[in-house]
């Protein structure tokens, strides 16, 4: 069960410096700290993208959900950490990995 | 639809969302100055200010009112907050938050020192000792101090929109302070400790959000925006009050005479108007960034003069009326701006 905060936790998974499609990230956060349902679904996303608006992940690729294997007919992104996301990870005392 | 299309409605959702928020603050921070000015004239805050100044002088009875007014508003927010909280299943995370103190919360409870005993009391002081509407005009200028801090503090850009809608909303605020300022110099009374929390407020609320921001950054921000009051709460009632009662006011006994419906109501309404303003202020930095999220907000001067017009019936003066239409002219400069310029809101 995930005990650091949930942005915390999203630089962290972000800091192997690889592109994570948000999906992938939002269903990995949600088993970590036992989460269910489309509004805790909304609600990891809405971080991911307060991060990225803050610099700290940069949108890399974007495609349409066609299959609904998130949201059906919604944007899927793509995210990188950036430098200045790292900076801020390793603020947050997150193992660099 | 095809990737583009969906890009552009996607990042335009993104933006109106954050302008939705910024203008949700604008409206609660307005509604605000309602039972802020009212609660100075019921008791037991009427009865202390009299009873205090007839030993200490008005100015001092003035500060320790508000101090006491200032504490419980910060409690009815944070009572509000612990709500909002409880219906956003979000009691988890302000525990985790919390644990982080360096990297995290310690910027939350350093946002508290100038938002509370700086920014809230400045704006009592204000209310109580000019009026609301002045109250609400003179902190206008924050939006200055906290673009400039978050330019040179973590590099957030600055566009020459934007810069444009800054200044002619400042242009507004000094348009409406200097036009009561110039009246009463001209009769001669200038309640100077007014003055000083009108200024109070502006720089406090400047300085809050820049240092907000850092801890913003990796945080949610209805748990910040909690921990933020929770830290007001340590300040006022576990450091400034009982070391005003230890000097000898008499906090305590007009404090426990604060429980009584009417103003219990009113601080109540307080706490809900507060409150919220917060969760829709904090909730639009992170979407359109802390300058144009203060800019936008920065209309409650403007909602502010209208409540206070419609409830109690004070007609403005004309500076009040051209600066607040001023103030809606920035605020539309920074509106109107490209989608395209927003994309990334900070350097990299």
């Amino acid at each position: 069960m995930g005990n650091r905060p949930l942005k915390f936790r999203i630089l962290e998974l972000y800091l192997d410096e690889k592109e994570h499609w948000n999906y992938e990230i939002v269903s990995k956060i949600m088993e970590e700290y036992g989460m269910k349902g489309d509004y805790h679904r909304d609600s990891i996303n809405f971080d991911i993208i307060e991060l990225a608006s803050g610099g700290m992940l940069k949108d890399v690729e974007q495609k349409v959900d066609e299959e609904g294997i998130y949201k059906k007919g919604f944007l899927l992104h793509k995210y990188v950490i950036t430098d200045f996301g790292k900076v801020r990870g390793s603020d947050a005392c997150l193992r660099y990995v | 639809m095809d990737l583009k299309a969906l890009k552009k409605q996607e990042s335009k959702r993104k933006i109106s969302k954050g302008y939705m928020w910024a203008l949700f603050c604008a409206v609660f921070w307005g509604i605000w100055y309602l039972p802020g000015t009212v609660v100075w004239v019921l008791n037991p805050f009427d009865e202390m200010y009299g009873v205090i100044a007839e030993t200490n002088g008005d100015a001092v009875s003035l500060v320790v009112t508000a101090v006491l007014i200032t504490a419980f508003n910060a409690l009815t927010v944070m009572l509000a907050l612990m709500v909002w909280n409880g219906v956003l299943q979000k009691f988890g995370e302000l525990g985790r938050t919390l644990k982080e103190f360096n990297p995290c919360s310690k910027w939350f409870f350093l946002a508290s020192i100038f938002g509370g005993p700086v920014a809230i009391l400045g704006s009592f002081m204000a209310m109580g000792f000019i009026g609301g509407a002045f109250a609400a005009v003179a902190a206008l200028l924050y939006p200055v101090i906290g673009s400039v801090l978050a330019y040179y503090w973590y590099g957030e850009k600055i566009t020459k929109r934007a810069a444009i809608g800054i200044l002619v909303i400042i242009l507004g605020g000094i348009t409406i302070f200097g036009g009561g300022l110039i009246t009463e110099l001209g009769a001669g009374e200038v309640p100077w400790i007014g003055y000083l929390g009108g200024l109070m407020a502006a720089a406090g609320w400047g300085i809050e959000g820049a240092i907000a921001g850092k801890g913003l950054d990796i945080a949610e921000p209805d748990v910040g925006l909690t921990l933020r009051f929770v830290g007001e709460n340590i300040i006022w009632w576990i450091l400034i009050v009982p070391i005003l009662a230890i000097v000898g006011f008499p906090m305590y006994s007009f404090a426990f005479q604060a429980f009584e419906p009417l103003t219990l109501l009113v601080l109540i309404f307080a706490g809900i108007t507060f409150g919220f303003c917060y969760v829709c202020w904090y909730k639009s930095f992170p979407l359109i960034g802390v300058g144009r999220g203060q800019g936008i907000g920065n209309l409650y001067g403007l909602c502010a003069i209208i409540f206070i017009f419609l409830f109690f019936g004070d007609v403005p003066q004309w500076t009040i009326l051209l600066g607040g239409a001023l103030c809606v002219a920035g605020s539309f400069i920074m509106f109107t701006e490209e989608a395209g310029e927003l994309e990334t809101l900070r350097g990299e």
